[in-house]
């Protein structure tokens, strides 16, 4: 898969196929009967959060709702009893910190593995890079014990620093392959200039890679915004928990509150990574490729 | 001495000169590794300590005896695997997830393979690919949330049985031991054959046209063109989203965790469900530990076939 | 509490805050989430009347909230004052050696006519007392006033009463029995009241080994219940809302702890006016009538022990006032005498239990080795999903094999 990122532009795509292509309207059908499995749920999901509780229980799952002021009681419900509030916050700081520290962490690396000429940057590459090769079971028993005993267990810090270090690998594989296709002239010159390495670095690389930089931080944004198993071992406290921890705790423990406020805290919890999507829809496919790659 | 004696000056000099180039050039290699350190040490010193420690310690802790309060010091040799091999736990548990994995190599590859085909001569496809990438940017434990209410005893999938089945059907898709598996694939699939879809398009638009034109024309039929053509210029795809797909369904915990809470056993629905339930349900923190390593194994040995069969391709299309 | 114990409980907090010169935050850890706030009320209660005010750190569920406790254990770091469960678990915590006697707390207690001094046994683990009940629950069967008056029901009073008001709720189209798999936990609760009614000697059996799991009074139990299920006297095991099932009159009869009176009575009904309940009667009425009793204690760490305020809060927790403000905080008895009952069931309970000399048993999720009540319980709930006698049999027989491995190993 040898595409540039302007290869990707979904709509170039459709365009050149379609001139291969003429539309086929038997296909068109079948089709939509096959999205119906995607449809049916969304649409489910969209009308229940318009019910109410009695409602929702004595309808059928798939009727129009009766009008739409539940929606509000229901948002209103999940918010408070979810504590959403909290959850939103904390998730927003570990994303945006998390994912932000990491990649600039990773691009100082990527940058140490590319720009200076030592012996066994391999295994220097090897060692970080493995902390992506374990599955995550295998990191969740001794970080409980160790958070235990640092007393980082519950605290912002201690998701911060787990969710930073989950996230240095990828970026560091991907740094490391764009910044080797960066000519070294640039810096170089600017070497001869007498520019200090981290001039260099911060005027000179980072500049340059603000592409990967934004498509890994997207990346790494979402999978600790979705992240529910380190948050449930590592942080359950209301005041520390993530989002998807509050959403999951609100859907066992909560489950009188109604499947249609259950629905309405899932949509709530889900809102910020479908607009982010649908802002940068494109440095998300770029991302989704190079994970690949 | 002697030798040296014999040495002229030139060569003296020469030697000198020689000498101070090599260290000059250490030197600047020496510098060159000090200044690498310095900008590779912050995510060297995170991962080791907080991704590289936590394995290492999970393996010793794997040869201990700890369980709830006690036997943290105490070695077990491999007494926590023996266990394994005996516990119904672990063996339906490993049964699942094998056929996660079964299951996950096959259903999201064929599905989005067939997706993919049949959405690029559709009218509107757009629009298709769209609805049908957008869970993939969902959350699993909000997919999760959403599934458990349509799987509900009343809900829309056995709603929708009942168009064709007499009577009121109210399976409990997610309270049985022979349907809570498949359910739980089945979104696991709705959820990520998106991407699937969209990296085989990819792939397919680097296919190059000539090839396929020249067999059309030579009277391959689409089947011939397809297997012997398109098939094997894609197959650098198809490993890549294979191996994802495998990854991401052997490891798959949120859809278990969530999709899982009414099901009895829960804790056989796969290793990593399992394991949380010894560690952080029973305190039996070592055996724990063993299932996790069991898990990094089998994951270890998945990359390595990854990295063969990359290897083979690498090879092949060269 | 009169206006004249007001203002003694103020003067007095006044000389505590006085003569300890600041007035101390103790903390109390749990994992009793769904108590948060009736905890917070209970410990700016003590803060205004003894000057130590308890501050109520809650851990989000109880698996991460045991682990939190093992591991301070295994680093020597007890929290100084935490709730824990009786039983199995009891047991261990106790054999760590860092958690405090507190003889000498439940000697006043005793002295000062406030507890029964059989409650003592209740808390020790041989030769001393480790707890202070946090709250003492006996499981009776909370029924719907106007679903018996409707059939025109008493109270039963023997068990071929309560099967023939089965039969009649049944036949009038009324739910005889809730009973869910709710939150997993749930399914020992029929088991182990039809265990206790029919052969309370081999329910105490079970939990030393030396009553196996496929044996036949076990099997007479799983046909009792599986009858009953096949006879549609249960509700749907599935709901995920018992309380509010039984609030909204879908079933007759809830066989819960009376904790669960004050979430009924959230949930809409009155207790005493809406609902009762009853103790549910033995099969053979010669043996003596009983209920489970739960109660989880409250207990010290040696470090906790040695600090004053700790002590001191600990000793409010089962003084009168302490009960009273808990009751009214939360709706739960500790068994203090000198107290007042939280609401109209558990006085109507009391006065049963008196008049009954009702003894209490052990709950089975208490009284089942620790390691094996997860699993066991899911099996419970497994024969719920499909209550038939085939599944019984295959429960029974996992039940056993892990009963057998455990029993051989420890």
């Amino acid at each position: 898969m040898a595409s540039s990122i302007d290869d990707l532009d979904l709509k170039a795509l459709v365009a050149a196929e379609r001139r291969n292509n003429r539309p086929n309207w038997p296909l068109a059908v079948l089709a939509l009967v096959i999205s119906a499995v995607w449809i049916v749920p969304f649409y489910y999901m969209a009308t229940s959060i318009f019910k109410t509780t009695e409602e929702y229980s004595q309808n059928h799952p798939l009727s129009l709702p009766a009008s739409w002021h539940p929606v509000i009681e229901n948002a209103v419900t999940a918010w408070t009893n979810a504590k959403m509030a909290s959850g939103l916050l904390n998730s927003m700081l570990y994303s945006t910190v998390g994912a932000g520290l990491a990649v600039f962490i990773a691009a100082l690396a990527a940058y140490g593995l590319t720009r200076f000429d030592f012996r066994g940057r391999n295994l220097w590459f090897m060692l970080i890079f493995s902390g992506t090769v374990f599955p995550l079971q295998m990191y969740l028993i001794p970080l409980f014990f160790t958070y235990q005993g640092l007393n980082l267990l519950n605290t912002h810090a201690g998701m911060l620093i787990f969710y930073t270090a989950i996230c240095i690998p990828f970026p560091v594989l991907v740094l490391r392959n764009f910044m080797n296709g960066l000519s070294r002239e640039m810096d170089e010159a600017a070497r001869m200039d007498g520019a200090h390495e981290l001039t260099v670095f911060l005027k000179i690389i980072l500049p340059n890679c603000w592409g990967p930089m934004t498509a890994t931080f997207l990346l790494q944004f979402t999978w600790i915004w979705n992240d529910l198993l380190f948050s449930t071992v590592l942080a359950n406290k209301t005041d520390v928990r993530s989002i998807m921890n509050a959403l999951q705790t609100f859907q066992g423990s909560y489950a009188s509150t109604g499947p249609n406020v259950v629905m309405t805290a899932t949509i709530i919890a889900s809102l910020p990574s479908l607009i982010l999507f649908f802002l940068l829809r494109r440095h998300f496919m770029e991302g989704m490729r190079i994970s690949t790659v | 001495m002697a030798e040296n004696s014999q040495e002229t000056d030139e060569q003296l000099l020469d030697r000198i000169g020689r000498d101070v180039l090599l260290a000059q050039e250490r030197k600047r290699g020496v510098l060159a590794f000090r200044s690498a350190v310095m900008f590779m040490a912050p995510a060297a010193f995170i991962v080791s300590a907080v991704l590289l420690f936590p394995v290492v310690y999970n393996v010793y802790l794997s040869f201990t005896k700890w369980k709830r309060f006690k036997g943290y010091d105490e070695f077990a040799g491999f007494g926590n695997y023996e266990r394994l091999t005996t516990n119904h736990f672990f063996t339906e548990a490993f049964a699942n997830t094998a056929i996660w994995v079964a299951a996950s190599i096959t259903l999201p590859l064929l599905l989005g393979l067939g997706l993919a085909l049949l959405l690029r001569n559709v009218p509107g496809e757009g629009l298709f690919k769209t609805i049908i990438f957008i869970p993939r940017i969902l959350a699993p434990t909000a997919v999760a949330v959403l599934w458990y209410y349509v799987y509900a005893p009343d809900g829309i999938v056995n709603w929708f049985l009942g168009l064709f089945l007499p009577g009121d059907v109210d399976i409990g898709w997610l309270y049985q031991d022979n349907t809570i598996t498949p359910s739980i694939i089945a979104t696991f699939v709705w959820q990520s054959v998106g991407l699937v879809m969209v990296l085989i398009l990819l792939g397919l638009a680097a296919i190059p046209r000539d090839p396929i034109e020249a067999a059309t024309i030579d009277g391959a039929t689409p089947f011939q063109v397809f297997r012997h053509i398109v098939l094997p210029l894609l197959s650098p795809t198809i490993l890549v989203v294979t191996i994802l797909s495998v990854l991401a369904g052997f490891t798959a915990f949120d859809l278990l965790w969530v999709m899982g809470t009414s099901y009895p056993g829960q804790r056989t629905l796969s290793l990593a469900v399992f394991m949380y339930f010894e560690a952080f349900q029973k305190g039996s923190w070592a055996f724990g530990s063993a299932i996790a390593v069991v898990i990094g194994f089998v994951v270890l040995s998945v990359t390595w076939i990854q990295a063969l069969l990359q290897n083979h391709i690498d090879k092949m299309t060269k | 509490m009169t206006f004249k114990t007001k203002i003694a409980a103020a003067v007095l907090g006044a000389g505590a805050l006085w003569a300890s010169g600041a007035a101390a935050d103790v903390e109390l850890v749990h994992d009793k989430g769904f108590w948060s706030e009736a905890l917070q009320e209970m410990g700016d209660a003590a803060g205004e009347m003894t000057g130590n005010r308890i501050i109520e750190t809650a851990y989000a569920n109880p698996e991460q909230y045991k682990a939190f406790i093992y591991t301070s254990a295994a680093s020597d770091d007890m929290p100084n004052m935490f709730t824990w469960w009786t039983g199995g678990v009891y047991e261990d915590l106790v054999d760590t050696g860092q958690i405090a006697p507190l003889d000498d707390v439940w000697d006043a207690m005793i002295a000062r006519g406030d507890f029964d001094a059989g409650l003592r046994d209740f808390y020790s683990v041989g030769d001393h007392v480790y707890g202070v009940p946090l709250h003492l629950s006996r499981w009776v069967a909370l029924y719907n006033k106007e679903h018996f008056k409707s059939v025109g029901l008493d109270e039963p009073q023997t068990w071929e009463d309560l099967v023939e008001d089965a039969a009649k709720l049944k036949a009038a189209g009324i739910t005889p029995f809730h009973a869910t798999t709710q939150d997993g936990w749930r399914g020992f609760i029929w088991f182990q009241e039809i265990m206790i009614r029919t052969n309370p000697e081999a329910y105490a059996g079970l939990h030393d080994g030396s009553v196996a799991y496929d044996s036949e009074p076990v099997r007479a139990a799983f046909e009792i219940w599986s009858d009953w299920y096949q006879k549609g006297y249960f509700t749907d095991p599935r709901s995920n809302d018992e309380v509010a099932d039984f609030a909204r009159g879908e079933g007759a009869i809830y066989l819960i702890g009376d904790w669960a009176v004050g979430l009924v009575e959230a949930a809409g009904m009155k207790s005493g006016e809406d609902f009762s309940a009853f103790i549910v009667p033995n099969m053979d009425p010669k043996l003596p009538s009983s209920t489970i009793l739960e109660g989880a204690p409250l207990v010290l760490s040696v470090a906790g022990m040695k600090d004053p305020d700790t002590l001191a809060g600990l000793e409010f927790f089962v003084s009168v006032d302490g009960a009273n403000a808990w009751a009214k905080a939360s709706g739960n008895s500790i068994g203090n005498a000198n107290a007042e009952a939280p609401n109209a069931i558990v006085e109507k309970i009391n006065a049963d239990v008196a008049e009954k000399g009702t003894i209490a048993i052990d709950r089975w999720w208490e009284a089942v080795p620790a390691e094996l009540q997860g699993e066991f319980v899911a099996e419970f709930n497994r024969f719920m999903l499909d209550p038939t006698m085939d599944t019984a049999e295959q429960v029974m027989s996992n039940l056993q094999s892990l009963n057998e491995e455990y029993w051989a190993e420890n």
